[in-house]
């Protein structure tokens, strides 16, 4: 499982970019992307911003507002892409790349898939397979809203920097900031 | 560098040092010397006709393929005061620049069947007019637009006028089963079984070959010759298509002409199957020459044998089709009197279903007063054009081989098709359409053909009657689960010919709820194949009517239908039918396109899905993934925001689609969507300064810089040929030493590839951390 991570701002400009693998389930922690797969992350993520607009302004599947966690949105061939929205419009999209026997298709099927598979993997899977990746189980969106919470609170921290000036596009560069999503993802990815 | 546009490109500038220039003429002159030996390079005026006619037909709606954003004017929108359909328009405001061009194509594609049997005689006389393939041959071009308006009475009694209706001449006995899978390929489907069987068949089969279409390998196979021909024929001053990638077209993303081509090929030479009898003939033709001493006697003859005989066709089809006789008279021979005389006594016993045609027996040459050129037709299959295209490439002959034929032909047989049509098809199939709808389907409807249909579960029904299939005594239902059919005369097969006998009058309403019905009995037989094309053609009438439709309906129903289509097509059972499938989400995704907003989104969803399945080869997912970036751009968001706009969406996939045709070394088309892809992002192409673009994010801009100059390269190696006179205009240029410098390393891999059928999928590098390297290893260059 790989995922990408990616904070961009309200005029589309990528604030922080971070790349890691699962560190479930014996994972190392290192993106598993091939070359192509590299070039078009940025893609599939820009694309997805379409449908955050529509996610954004619809209607709350909770009562009282909006929700925050807009939870799995989009889904470009094997990439499914989840969002979560702060209150200055800045987006948290994070990118997963589920392996390819999580998805069924690998030689050895269903059968070790998930045993080895993590948490986000999502035990429920679909009718078919025990070891499918499903984005919408409770499970996978619980884990990433988990990630999500902790990113969004070193996020405050960061911006509540006076030095850091994140209306004007500022690209965070912070070791900080890095070390605790990389910290998040380690917890719940 | 200024935005290189898709005709005219700008002539790179070379070096004028010496060191560059002895470079450069030895890579350009490996692919001039490989290109002159290509065959289809010759430029052979009456191949280059074909090209051309071909895409002349794919505007054949005058106008409405070039839907610019003054779409709104074009015949075929609902706007225009004069529209042609009248009535016929999408329901909802067509989006600008969205033409109706795709749903105009579909109706066209599902008309009736004619079949054609002639006697000997008649074959000999049009053969001896210069035409291999007799009057089927003759007929056909005529067939596909009935000249004048067609009054269609519907079930409740409304009338509605179409300008383009159109029938098919078929030979019946061509379309018979689908093709197979491992037969698809370049080698032509050679039917000598059939051909053999009576010599006076109308086309003579054993050496044309197959007419029917459904074999998405040819198909594809088709569309790349054309986008070949195109990709070399740039500078060509002549008007074809490419003549369209000058920047208007450019800004109309509403299809590409190659996209309506494949769609075309998709819908022509429909398979005849038992599931669907959109190909079963709804009348035959039984041409008779005067010359033959008894032509009442041939006649029955004829007829009979059509009917038990040797030209039976198989059990699943209805055999009760309407016969059209036909006396063919010859002007110069023959004798007028006597053929008046014998056509008298016909009228006497057939009615109006007979005709007298008066042809020319002659051989017509072009610099005949009235010669006029055989139309080409339509709606031929994959692979007839194929094999056009390759007869006319490998013959030397500088002359067109398409026969001439006299003027007063022509008018002879329009004058015969718009009869046959007004006369005797449509109101023959209006008939059936009422009686059906009376005594099969009111009984399906009420109450006691609910439980009919119920009881019919648990007795055995009908049993008795069709002792003649085996299969039948055991089962409780009319479907013959062995060998995969209905009998004609079951009332699951009379509905499904009525619901096909409405969708080809367009009577969508009546056709959508037959096939609902249908579909449920389907389900019941477990009748997975009929019960996938119920579906389809379920989904495809409610699209197809001008209703508005909310989207409420839409996802439940639609969606549904489409999914259960598509899904019963490809899973269900060993049979798949993945020809089916592609074309269920293609007519699919074009027709929800139409309806805007949020219904572009479904469509857009089904091209994916038609990718993701892997229903369409490497020319055929550029075409679908470039159609999905069209979907998505079709929404464009609501007030100055644009909120709710799938722009991002749209130019992501058309950068997809560059790569994909990059890939396919389909140099115009990759630029064509890289530029549509930046007009989406909102950024121009390059600036002045050659940097600058707008793109978010840092690695988009690199891989898509990377893309273009790639794709800057393969164009420098596909046209290097006529570069050799361009010296002074070179200029020295980065791009152009280091797309260069792509090529040299793999010459071989282009050349095989123009030649061979199947273009290797990878070219050169294309992330861009490789390509860093090469120019890093390459930098002793400059």
């Amino acid at each position: 499982m790989s995922y990408t991570f990616t904070i961009l701002s309200p005029t589309d400009t990528p604030l922080f970019t971070h790349e890691f693998g699962t560190s479930r389930s014996g994972g190392d922690g290192i993106a598993r992307f091939t070359t192509a797969e590299r070039a078009q992350n940025p893609f599939i993520l820009h694309s997805a911003l379409d449908i955050v607009e529509e996610a954004q302004w619809g209607q709350s599947t909770t009562a009282t507002s909006a929700p925050m966690y807009l939870k799995h949105i989009d889904k470009y061939q094997n990439n499914f892409i989840s969002c979560w929205i702060t209150g200055g419009n800045v987006r948290f999209l994070l990118l997963t790349r589920p392996r390819d026997e999580a998805l069924g298709l690998g030689s050895g099927g269903s059968g070790g898939g998930g045993a080895r598979g993590s948490l986000a993997g999502g035990r429920a899977g679909l009718a078919g397979g025990a070891g499918l990746y499903s984005p919408t189980s409770p499970a996978t969106e619980e884990a990433v809203k988990n990630f999500f919470v902790d990113v969004y609170e070193a996020w405050l921290k960061t911006i509540m920097n006076p030095f850091f000036h994140v209306g004007n596009g500022e690209v965070v560069k912070s070791p900080v900031f890095r070390a605790r999503v990389a910290a998040a993802a380690k917890k719940y990815l | 560098m200024t935005p290189p546009q898709d005709a005219t490109p700008k002539p790179p500038k070379y070096p004028a040092d010496l060191q560059a220039s002895m470079i450069l003429p030895k890579q350009r002159a490996s692919p001039a010397s490989s290109l002159a030996s290509l065959p289809y390079r010759r430029s052979n005026p009456s191949l280059h006709k074909l090209f051309e006619s071909t895409t002349s037909i794919s505007g054949s709606r005058p106008s409405s393929g070039t839907a610019t954003p003054t779409a709104s004017v074009v015949p075929g929108s609902v706007f225009s005061p004069g529209a042609r359909q009248n009535g016929t328009g999408t329901p909802s405001t067509l989006p600008p620049g969205v033409s109706d061009e795709h749903r105009t194509l579909i109706q066209r594609a599902f008309v009736p069947h004619v079949s054609v049997l002639a006697d000997a005689e008649t074959e000999e006389m049009i053969r001896g007019k210069g035409l291999e393939g007799g009057l089927l041959q003759l007929l056909r071009p005529f067939g596909e637009t009935v000249p004048g308006k067609v009054t269609i009475r519907d079930s409740i009694g409304a009338s509605k006028s179409h300008e383009d209706f159109g029938i098919r001449f078929v030979n019946p006995n061509d379309g018979l089963g689908l093709p197979s899978q491992a037969g698809s390929g370049p080698t032509l489907h050679i039917d000598t079984a059939n051909g053999q069987r009576d010599s006076a068949r109308i086309s003579s089969s054993s050496v044309r070959p197959r007419k029917v279409g459904g074999d998405v390998a040819q198909i594809e196979e088709l569309v790349d010759r054309h986008l070949q021909y195109s990709e070399f024929n740039t500078h060509d001053p002549v008007p074809d298509y490419l003549n369209q990638g000058e920047p208007a077209a450019q800004s109309d993303s509403s299809s590409s002409p190659f996209y309506t081509l494949y769609l075309r090929r998709l819908l022509s030479g429909l398979p005849t199957v038992p599931h669907e009898t959109f190909s079963h003939p709804v009348a035959s033709i039984i041409a008779v020459s005067s010359k033959n001493p008894n032509p009442t006697e041939e006649f029955r003859r004829l007829y009979a044998r059509q009917r038990d005989g040797d030209l039976r066709l198989p059990q699943w089809i209805d055999n009760e089709y309407l016969r059209y006789y036909v006396l063919v008279h010859e002007e110069e021979t023959g004798d007028v009197t006597k053929s008046s005389q014998q056509f008298d006594s016909m009228k006497r016993h057939f009615g109006l279903n007979c005709h007298l045609l008066r042809l020319k027996s002659q051989q017509c040459i072009v610099s005949d007063d009235d010669a006029v050129r055989l139309p080409t037709c339509e709606w031929m299959s994959a692979s007839e054009e194929l094999a056009e295209i390759q007869q006319r490439e490998t013959t030397d002959d500088i002359t067109d081989p398409t026969p001439y034929i006299p003027d007063s032909d022509v008018t002879a047989i329009r004058t015969f098709v718009r009869e046959l049509v007004a006369q005797s098809v449509i109101p023959h199939m209006e008939r059936h359409v009422a009686l059906w709808n009376d005594q099969v389907l009111a009984r399906r409807r009420g109450i006691s053909g609910r439980f009919m249909s119920l009881s019919k579960r648990w007795t055995p029904f009908g049993s008795s009657r069709n002792s003649s299939s085996p299969a039948m005594g055991s089962s409780n239902s009319n479907y013959d689960s062995l060998q995969g059919f209905y009998r004609p005369d079951a009332p699951e097969a009379l509905m499904r010919k009525l619901a096909d006998y409405c969708f080809m009058l367009r009577d969508w309403k009546l056709s959508l709820s037959t096939y609902d019905i249908l579909r449920s009995d389907f389900q019941n037989d477990k009748a997975w194949r009929h019960y996938a094309g119920a579906a389809e053609m379920a989904a495809l009438s409610a699209l197809m009517s001008t209703a508005p439709l909310s989207s409420k309906t839409r996802t439940e129903n639609i969606d549904t239908l489409i999914e259960a289509a598509s899904y019963s097509y490809t899973d269900r059972q060993r049979s798949a039918a993945p020809y089916y499938a592609l074309r269920t989400l293609a007519l699919g995704l074009e027709l929800l396109r139409l309806r805007g907003s949020s219904a572009a989104d479904d469509a857009a969803r089904w091209a994916a899905r038609a990718l993701e399945i892997g229903l369409v080869g490497a020319i055929g997912s550029a075409l679908f993934t470039e159609r999905v970036s069209a979907c998505y751009a079709v929404r464009t968001g609501i007030g100055s925001l644009h909120l709710g706009s799938r722009r991002r969406k749209a130019a992501f996939w058309a950068i997809m689609a560059a790569e994909a045709w990059f890939r396919l070394e389909k140099a115009l088309q990759a630029e064509k969507c890289l530029d549509t892809a930046l007009r989406l992002s909102g950024t121009r192409a390059e600036s002045k300064e050659g940097g600058a673009v707008g793109l978010p994010f840092p690695q988009m801009q690199a891989f898509i810089d990377d893309l273009r100059q790639q794709i800057l390269g393969l164009r420098l190696q596909m046209r290097g040929y006529d570069e050799e006179g361009d010296e002074e205009e070179v200029r020295q240029s980065l791009e152009v030493e280091e797309a260069t410098e792509t090529l040299d390393k793999s010459p071989r891999a282009h050349r095989k590839s123009l030649i061979g059928a199947a273009p290797p999928m990878v070219v050169g590098p294309l992330s861009p951390a490789l390509e860093r390297g090469d120019e890093k290893g390459h930098d002793r260059f400059e």
